[in-house]
């Protein structure tokens, strides 16, 4: 394992910040994600015949570039959302929209990362990055020298050949995200992506997310059961309340970017978490 | 997404130490030590034992071991392992693809399981040797009947197992395929196939176990061809010595059957150790 300190104690320049004007230079300007009063329940299967009322009339509009966290207690149908705006599943009423047209199964426009990585375990790392870009049907040099700028991005480079079950939790994950921003997609959809991962290695990933962030300015949609988190890494923090699932509030992060640690040593920082945590706490069934 | 955005570096990571590889499975080479002296021992205790109890159903290795010389020595004897390879080689092949293709259909549609089930569990464990006389009745002493019970022993293993792989591949990865806009073909070769190939495989290698199994089942009740009928032959002349040949003729060919499946089943599913 020599070659893992070789890359963490590499130190580089701070990302590029893209200006707003470059932004809207390449924005398309409409909203990127619009959900209209989408209602999902999930029949009981044989066994149970009740059915749950995973999601009650959501609306939600997310902006390009906007990057958006949805927090709220376990069973509040956050990882259904994100499913349903990926095109897994699909909903009972109401519309979903990406990029202004309506989502009728997955798309090349949207990425997804997984909380449980889903890496596949008999594919290397370069393999696995460039999974997405292989059922595109993209040829094998292209995609893997696509894939292996990626893994740099991601902090991986010297891994490629490496298999899953070599790699920590931390890196894992670095994969998933590598792997997403391999198609390079327009909408990020992440569930709980470091909800697998140690605190540590966890905010090392956050920063990670926000730096490369910082010159890709996905969209994103990411969800977490952290409140730090939730504040740290949005422009928008969506609180959803469950029984039914519903928006129950939309926050404002109105913090200064590039973020960081120091972010979260600032009094707005801490206002706006405990502004959360009391909201959440009247809807936390201990 | 501006295209040319540059590419930093990544701050990698100080607490994310990957853990280091597995180490390889325990190698023949090591192993190897404590198998030689158990099978030196055994050797050694079975001769002294056929040699002091002069039991006429215990000859001295020794004395199986010249007869296994002799016999090998025999224009017959070798035309009769070359058709016992035959009958398995064929039949194996057989149950591969029926129980593989059978399998996956049970496995990735419910209503062929829900109809096939019941047979394929009732027909794994009943003692398939039932079924004998209905092969004789069907094939007479054909090679039909070899081949029916070679099959029979060993498609049934390679018919759950490969249904059971199916059925279990992670649902977060099909999922995951589907999110980045496989087809359901691609996931079936890229996801499906590859996440079962364990599994699948240890099937395989119990079908072919058994496989060996039948091979002399039928060849001794039956058929009277192959090492099955040398082995009932001697049997009959209670030439104990030469039965005990024909079976490590048997031992070493299941062992060398064995060993080619393993070394498939190592390549196909190295990742997974
Ligand atoms: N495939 C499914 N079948 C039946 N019920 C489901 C399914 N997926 C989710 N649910 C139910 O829908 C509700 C919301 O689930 P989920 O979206 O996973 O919540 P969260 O991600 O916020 O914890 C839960 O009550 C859950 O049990
Ligand atoms: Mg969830």
């Amino acid at each position: 394992m020599t070659d893992v300190t070789a890359a963490s104690t590499e130190t580089q320049p701070p990302a590029p910040w893209p200006d707003d004007a470059s932004l809207a230079a390449a924005s398309h300007g409409g909203p990127m994600i619009e959900l209209r009063g989408v209602s999902k329940e999930f029949l009981g299967d044989r066994s149970s015949t009740t059915t749950t009322h995973a999601l009650d009339n959501i609306s939600l509009t997310v902006n390009e570039h906007e990057f958006i966290t949805v927090i709220g207690p376990s069973g509040c149908g956050k990882t259904t959302l994100l499913r349903i705006v990926a095109g897994l599943i699909p909903y009972d009423s109401g519309q979903v929209l990406v990029k202004g047209k309506p989502v009728t199964g997955p798309g090349p426009d949207r990425a997804v990362v997984f909380q449980s990585f889903a890496l596949l375990p008999w594919a290397t790392v370069l393999e696995n990055v460039a999974f997405g870009l292989e059922t595109r049907g993209i040829p094998r040099a292209e995609r893997e020298e696509q894939a292996r700028v990626l893994i740099k991005t991601v902090g991986l480079a010297g891994f490629e050949s490496r298999l899953p079950r070599h790699l920590s939790g931390g890196m894992q994950q670095r994969v998933g995200l590598a792997r997403a921003l391999a198609v390079n997609p327009d909408i990020l959809l992440m569930d709980e992506p470091f909800g697998a991962i140690d605190e540590q290695t966890r905010r090392i990933m956050q920063e990670e997310l926000l730096r490369i962030w910082g010159y890709r300015r996905k969209t994103v949609l990411f969800v977490t059961h952290s409140m730090e988190e939730a504040v740290l890494l949005a422009d928008r923090v969506i609180l959803m309340s469950p029984r039914p699932g519903r928006v129950h509030e939309i926050i404002d992060v109105p913090l200064p970017r590039p973020r960081g640690r120091e972010t979260e040593r600032t009094r707005e920082f801490t206002d706006i978490k405990e502004l959360l945590w009391d909201k959440l706490r009247v809807m936390q069934t201990v | 997404m501006a295209a040319a955005a540059p590419q930093p570096t990544a701050s990698a990571a100080p607490f994310d130490p990957a853990p280091a590889p597995r180490r390889p499975r325990r190698s023949l080479a090591r192993r190897l030590p404590v198998e030689g002296l158990s099978l030196l021992a055994g050797s050694l205790l079975w001769e002294i034992a056929g040699r002091t109890m002069d039991l006429p159903w215990l000859p001295p290795l020794s004395m199986i071991l010249a007869d296994l010389v002799t016999l090998l020595g025999q224009e017959s004897v070798r035309a009769n392992i070359l058709a016992s390879l035959q009958a398995l080689v064929i039949g194996f092949a057989i149950s591969l693809v029926f129980g593989l293709v059978v399998g996956a259909l049970m496995g990735r549609f419910l209503s062929v399981e829900a109809a096939l089930d019941i047979y394929v569990n009732a027909l794994l464990v009943a003692p398939t040797i039932i079924l004998i006389p209905v092969f004789f009745a069907i094939f007479g002493l054909g090679d039909g009947t070899r081949l029916s019970v070679v099959v029979v022993y060993a498609v049934f293993v390679i018919i759950i197992n490969t249904m059971t792989a199916i059925k279990t591949v992670d649902p977060a990865m099909v999922e995951m395929a589907r999110a980045f806009g496989a087809s359901e073909a691609f996931i079936i070769r890229k996801v499906m196939i590859p996440a079962s190939m364990p599994l699948v495989m240890a099937g395989v290698r119990l079908g072919l176990g058994r496989a060996v199994k039948g091979m002399i089942t039928g060849e001794m009740l039956v058929t009277f061809v192959g090492l099955g009928a040398l082995a009932a032959r001697f049997g009959s002349q209670f030439d104990m010595s030469k039965v005990f040949a024909v079976s490590l003729i048997v031992l070493i060919l299941a062992a060398v059957t064995n060993w080619v499946a393993q070394l498939v089943d190592d390549r196909l599913t190295r990742w997974a150790d």
